[in-house]
């Protein structure tokens, strides 16, 4: 039998703004390269014509479906260049925030998951309960559906409005019952259990090889997470744990999501909690002193790390950011050898986000 | 005698062009195209996380009678742009739409799809969609709330109700 060779994607139910060429011999594909760069919008190149500040929401457009992590890492940046001190109450809504956030893109990830595997209530449910978190949680503090800039160098926008904490806590008690229901329905489902056991594996050595990183990274047994290795914002004053699982096969990486929404409603529980008083922005210079520096997040993906070299004016001279799908796109080699129609999960499972890769 | 039968075929398409825009034939011809749109399933930036949210259970735009995404292009009048437009992506945008069957619409969502938006000056994309295809209905924002994606829908759905009939294909 001749190999036959097609493209899937970039119109192509959920594949989004890629493509993937696959050479398929029977029912088992033979070779699969992906395709990526649809999306290339010159991100990097544009932060160079701009102001520190105008850059925000550029940068957020990366990264639409976890935009507080991505604008954390860059201000993060700026902060360690102008020397300034973040206010302690400025850091623990920055963790509020890109913990919903996380919460956010994982409940986008699950639900395109839950379509690509012929699931289509775990197509509405997680998309019915990410727009409960948009408007009473991230509209209500930061004014936006998704795309708020709500983390600036220096702090944050705005001060938490009154009242927010009640409605964030009632939001996280329902979506933690909910939590049980996506269990019971998907996650516990023999056929998901079928369909994602022992597919797409990535061993240990090899997701250290390849460089995966985020929830692909731990699904394979590697406790790699910046929260822990390296603390910034006030995660090193709040209690959680990391999930791995160390199977490496697709149901292994979706538990480690899974575990993370869970985690993820502890930590902004908590943070609310310790929450200080105080400011919640400094004041900072449009002038940015000569220098470079390098900060880094751990993104709803994985890793992001933002690289910015100042010349001293009020534009940065390069800003590079390495993110977490574009660290991710050597898993698709996982689906060299499998079959047709485990292509889906693997795809699925790695959570690869086309915008946050070509930039 | 080619030309004999090319002109009686033209004849022929005029008289029941005008037999068509009767009015109690094209309202309901327009009737029957206004609440069957279904929208190609491409993406091709951001935008597409409001879209998405647009079809699920809080906007549910499908009760307006565009229904879901839908894979089979031969079967797909509308193509929403979702956002920035790269070169790359150009390319296809223009084969896909020229697969689809006419009458066939487009809505541009999205500051990036009207006009290049906050990438006005990148080296890698389209300043906006309607430099490529024609486009019926623009949805400002950035990106633009469900809500607005719903107006747009009502509003493609107001002009195909008031407008003629074309039985000629795609010019």
């Amino acid at each position: 039998m001749s190999a036959i060779y097609f493209s899937v994607g970039p119109q192509h139910a959920g594949s989004g703004h890629f493509r993937m060429k696959i050479t398929l011999q029977g029912d088992i594909i033979l070779n699969a390269e992906p395709d990526p760069g649809f999306v290339h919008r010159s991100v990097e190149k544009i932060a160079e014509t701009r102001e520190y500040l105008q850059n925000v929401p550029l940068i957020e457009r990366q990264c639409l479906s976890d935009v507080s992590s991505v604008t954390l890492a860059y201000a993060m940046g700026i902060e360690e260049l102008l020397g300034i001190e973040v206010p302690p109450r400025a850091q623990y809504i920055r963790v509020i925030m890109c913990e919903l956030s996380r919460i956010m893109s994982h409940l986008y990830w699950l639900a395109i998951f839950g379509i690509f595997l012929g699931h289509s209530t775990m197509f509405m449910w997680p998309f019915g309960d990410r727009d409960i978190f948009i408007t009473e949680t991230a509209e209500k503090i930061a004014g936006a559906r998704v795309s708020y800039s709500y983390i600036i160098p220096g702090g944050v926008r705005y001060d938490l409005p009154d009242g927010i904490k009640e409605h964030t806590l009632k939001t996280l008690d329902y979506f933690q019952g909910r939590l049980k229901e996506y269990d019971a329905i998907f996650f516990s489902n023999p056929i998901f259990k079928r369909r994602t056991k022992g597919v797409g594996v990535l061993s240990r050595p090899d997701a250290i090889r390849m460089g995966v990183t985020g929830p692909t990274l731990r699904g394979s047994g590697v406790r790699g997470d910046i929260r822990k290795d390296e603390p910034y914002a006030a995660y090193d004053e709040l209690d959680f744990e990391i999930p791995v699982f160390s199977e490496g096969d697709a149901y292994s990486r979706s538990l480690v999501r899974f575990r993370e929404m869970e985690i993820s409603s502890s930590i902004i529980r908590q943070a609310f909690e310790n929450l200080p008083e105080g400011d919640f922005k400094v004041k900072t210079r449009k002038k940015v002193p000569e220098g470079e520096v390098f900060s880094r997040v751990e993104a709803a993906r994985g890793e992001l790390a933002c690289y910015i070299i100042s010349d001293g004016t009020r534009k940065p001279y390069r800003v590079k950011m390495s993110t977490p799908s574009f660290r991710n796109l050597p898993g698709f080699s996982l689906m060299k050898g499998s079959m047709l129609a485990d292509l889906p999960t693997i795809w699925m499972s790695l959570d690869y986000w086309p915008l946050d890769a070509d930039r | 005698m080619l030309a004999v039968a090319n002109a009686f075929v033209g004849r022929l398409r005029s008289v029941v062009e005008k037999i068509v825009n009767v009015n109690p034939i094209r309202y309901i011809v327009n009737w029957g195209k206004l609440y069957s749109l279904w929208p190609v399933h491409l993406t091709t930036a951001c935008c597409s996380v409001e879209f998405g949210a647009a079809n699920c259970p809080r906007f549910d735009v499908g009760r307006m009678g565009v229904a879901q995404f839908f894979g089979s292009l031969r079967q797909c009048d509308l193509i929403v742009i979702e956002g920035t437009v790269t070169k790359k992506m150009a390319k296809r945008v223009k084969k896909i739409y020229s697969q689809m069957a006419s009458p066939r619409y487009v809505i541009a969502m999205g500051a990036c799809a009207i006009s290049g938006g906050l990438f006005y000056n990148s080296y890698n994309i389209v300043k906006g969609v309607d430099k490529i295809l024609p486009v019926d209905v623009y949805v400002p924002g950035c990106p633009p709330r469900p809500e607005a994606l719903a107006h747009a829908v009502l509003l493609l759905q107001d002009k195909i109700r008031k407008g003629r009939v074309n039985i000629t294909d795609g010019e």
